[in-house]
């Protein structure tokens, strides 16, 4: 091996991981949306303690989607949390493909978790300013999203350092 | 070869496999910790044994009340109209109240939440209906059609429908929605709610106690009043 060779196979090294690591962080994404969705369509209220309010979050507006045409009801009471479960799935498939080498789906992983993390700036916001009230499952669902951005400005500037 | 290729299936295997763990995994969940219609099923408690305290505000008067009277066993829900908990709780109410009859007396408090932009609205539609002797079926109407309006932005449209449906005189319930008297009967309601110390909704007291919101079904609510039932019935057989 030449001295040349060596940060090529640090740098492959480096970017394999970050997206598995992302993959993992986006399977507990899943799973927390995943809860969420079940309780919502099990009409029960999810295990909440302390400082946090999860049924006043739960139960509010925002939490869910419907879409009218005029008067009918077309997407009738679909939970946050069911597109949140499906965007942490693409979320996982890309992180997963360019962890096996494909590297375009990266730039997409990016392009996805940009996108999560700020829907989940939108959502905090409600939470703080409009809600005011906090549901710590929401709060981790934010965590998560923001974890997954966070890996991929790190994966930049790995890259970076390493060209 | 391109590096930018995927060498293997492997990722796809593993997606897959991601994909039906979820979605088994979530159908897994949804059945084994759905509430059972039927069969044995835990029994609420009363939360920390919460009671209404003494000095509470009555709340609106005469109250939303359903069954009998003088019953004496009290069934009283804290709710809102927007609340999806709320809704979905509505049919456990109803099935409730057709069994029990006059044995028991089912009180309604709107509890309309902050966050809901309708939610005060169909409270004071619901007591305008009051006022014309239709209160419970408008509250029937508002709930079990609640994903109808909740998010319609015509929904004033779809409550004057109700009204048509269940033959109010709508020039009168318009004309009770805009005035004071429904209003205040909420507020009223909402003062109790502040009184009692209600922190969500759907709450239910019986007789005065808290009734845990998880685990709330049918049998599990029969259980407690039929608890209830026996306890008073002694005492009416004693009774002079």
């Amino acid at each position: 091996m030449t001295e040349t060779e060596a940060p090529k196979i640090e740098e492959k090294s480096t970017i394999a991981k970050l997206p598995i690591l992302a993959a993992l962080v986006a399977l507990a994404g899943i799973a927390d949306a995943i809860f969420l969705t079940v309780h919502h369509y099990n009409a029960e209220p999810v295990p909440c303690g302390g400082p946090f309010d999860c049924e006043m979050v739960l139960s509010s507006p925002y939490s869910t989607l419907s879409g009218f045409v005029g008067n009918v009801p077309v997407i009738g009471d679909m939970p946050l949390s069911i597109f949140g479960a499906v965007a942490y799935f693409i979320a996982f498939c890309f992180a997963i493909l360019a962890a096996f080498g494909d590297r375009r789906t990266w730039p997409l992983f990016g392009v996805q978790s940009t996108l999560m993390a700020t829907f989940a700036c939108y959502l905090f916001y409600l939470q703080s300013v409009v809600i005011r009230a906090y549901c710590q499952w929401c709060l981790i669902s934010a965590g998560i999203s923001a974890a997954l951005f966070i890996i991929f400005i790190i994966s930049i500037f790995v890259k970076r350092r390493t060209a | 070869m391109n590096e930018a290729k995927v060498k293997s299936n492997t990722p796809l295997l593993i997606i897959g496999a991601v994909l039906m763990l979820a979605v088994g995994g979530g159908l897994w969940f949804y059945s084994s910790s759905k509430p059972l219609k039927t069969g044995v099923s835990p029994t609420p408690t009363p939360t920390q044994q919460k009671t209404i305290p003494a000095d509470a505000p009555k709340g609106a008067e005469p109250p939303n009340q359903a069954g009998g009277p003088t019953a004496e066993v009290t069934l009283e829900e804290f709710a809102d109209f927007q609340c999806p908990q709320c809704g979905a709780k509505h049919p456990i109410m109803s099935e409730i109240k057709s069994t029990y009859g006059s044995r028991i007396r089912v009180i309604y408090r709107n509890y309309p939440l902050p966050q809901h932009d309708k939610s005060y609205a169909a409270a004071v539609a619901a007591e305008a209906a009051g006022l014309q002797g239709k209160f419970w079926e408008m509250q029937n109407l508002l709930f079990s059609n609640q994903q109808a309006w909740t998010a319609n932005p015509a929904y004033k449209g779809v409550w004057k429908g109700y009204a048509q449906k269940i033959g109010l005189n709508v020039d009168k319930w318009e004309t009770d929605i805009a005035g004071t008297v429904a209003k205040l009967r909420v507020d009223a309601d909402l003062a109790r709610v502040k009184g009692v110390g209600v922190g969500s909704t759907p709450t239910l007291y019986l007789n005065g106690k808290e009734v845990a919101f998880p685990g709330l079904n049918v049998d599990s609510l029969k259980r407690l009043i039929d608890a209830e039932l026996q306890k008073a019935a002694p005492q009416s057989q004693t009774a002079p």
